[in-house]
């Protein structure tokens, strides 16, 4: 917009200037100039032109895994009203392994039994849960910035000074958006795994749901999803090549591949099938 | 990428931490509000991120939808957008849901018929005449 004035500014100026020096020799007439326009803005076409080819290799994954809460939604739409809450079981963490496969796979279980039971929980257990999510969380080099509001979350929680709808926001944004926009000193394997464990986690409860309502098929649109079995295996094998992997990021890539082959299965899940998710989700979680 | 953390963070630190500012973007704290005020009607929260993009760009996001879920997939950009689009593409690279408004906080809602991955397009077509680039945020919620 500001360059065509300009322009004018300058033509005006430069013919001023040659009819002042051209004395009084008539000079051939020549064509009167006109301001070249500003170049027009190309109109960016209504489709960006993208190819499947193009998708895949440019596409962020920071919006792949579900939530255990939107997992929970889809059970209830699958028709098994079972509250994924209510299947929680105690589980006996080992808290002062540092390790950060361990460390972050742990930290997402927590953080999805926390996003279960936010509504329901019991206040001693929730702050347990937080308890744990901010150690852990410490162990993997989170920061002060999420230490604090972690903090603060609790003293709400023990002065009463938050209502559980509110904590579930809250709750769902750390999951969401605050911890996977964390950088964990640059350990890209931290958020996936922190994913890892939450999703496990779902995956558990929700073989176990089905199991007891003895409708495995149910589980076909909720554990169907190689892409996200995909997407945790590139950062197991990765780390892999960097140097031995924890016990528990070895136990987690032998779930993966079995979790992989029966997400690629066509035909719909068995009993067995279930008890197969049953048994290698819980093998990940119990060596944490 | 912009840091959506930070304003996460920042936003629940403000409620009870006098003096304490949010470093975000508009397009953030448009975001937000929308997503919080979605609460009321059961919409709840599977990702929110940003990013800057210029002008004829595009970011990409590769996401798995349940089938039974609503979704809806809420944006802002900047007051420097005059036209964001957004847009669902399946895996094959077809695409099968757009917004169709011209405005910097398009939305799109989707009712998958089957549990698959899809990829969620942020297109920026239009940026005033002084900016050749432009903050946007992208959510998606559930229910």
């Amino acid at each position: 917009m500001m360059a065509r004035p300009l322009y004018v500014l300058l033509w005006l100026s430069t013919a001023a200037l040659a009819a002042g020096c051209g004395g009084a020799e008539k000079a051939d007439p020549e064509p009167t100039p006109t301001p070249a326009e500003a170049p027009a803005k190309p109109a960016t076409p209504d489709d960006p032109g993208l190819t499947a080819a193009d998708l895949k290799s440019s596409a962020e994954k920071v919006a792949l895994v579900p939530s255990p809460v939107e997992t929970q939604r889809a059970l209830e739409q699958a028709g098994i009203e079972t509250s994924l809450a209510t299947m929680i079981p105690t589980h006996d963490f080992d808290m002062e392994n540092t390790d950060v496969d361990h460390a972050a796979i742990r930290s997402g279980v927590v953080l999805a039994d926390a996003l279960l039971t936010v509504k329901t929980a019991e206040k001693k257990d929730l702050l347990i849960r937080l308890s744990r999510l901010q150690k852990g969380l410490a162990q993997l080099g989170g920061g002060r910035d999420i230490d604090h509001t972690l903090t603060d979350m609790k003293d709400r929680i023990k002065a009463d000074a938050v209502t559980r709808e509110e904590l579930l926001k809250e709750f769902d944004d750390l999951s969401g958006a605050a911890i996977p926009e964390l950088n964990f000193n640059d350990q890209d394997q931290v958020v996936p795994f922190i994913q890892a464990g939450s999703w496990l986690e779902g995956a558990n409860l929700v073989a176990k749901a089905v199991k007891e309502k003895k409708t495995p098929a149910a589980a076909d649109t909720l554990l169907k999803q190689p892409a996200v079995v995909d997407y945790f295996r590139s950062y197991v094998t990765v780390q892999g090549g960097k140097h031995a992997p924890a016990v528990v990021t070895k136990k987690l890539d032998e779930s993966l591949v079995a979790l992989k082959a029966l997400a690629e299965k066509t035909e719909p899940f068995t009993a067995e099938d279930i008890e197969s998710i049953i048994k290698v989700t819980d093998d990940v979680l119990a060596l944490l | 990428m912009i840091r959506l953390f930070t304003t996460a963070l920042f936003a629940m630190m403000l409620q009870t931490t006098p003096g304490v500012e949010a470093s975000e973007s508009a397009a953030e704290t448009c975001l937000r509000t929308k997503v919080w005020d979605g609460y009321a009607d059961n919409w709840g929260i599977r990702t929110m991120t940003s990013t800057e993009l210029e002008a004829g760009k595009t970011k990409n996001y590769l996401v798995t939808l349940y089938k039974g879920n609503e979704y809806r997939i809420t944006t802002c950009a900047d007051k420097s957008v005059t036209n964001l689009d957004v847009l669902l593409y399946n895996t094959e690279g077809e695409v099968i849901a757009k917004d169709s408004t011209v405005d910097r906080e398009p939305q799109l809602e989707f009712k998958p018929t089957e549990t698959a991955t899809y990829y969620i397009v942020l297109y920026m077509r239009e940026l005033d005449g002084k900016k050749t680039a432009a903050d946007a945020a992208m959510a998606v919620v559930y229910r």
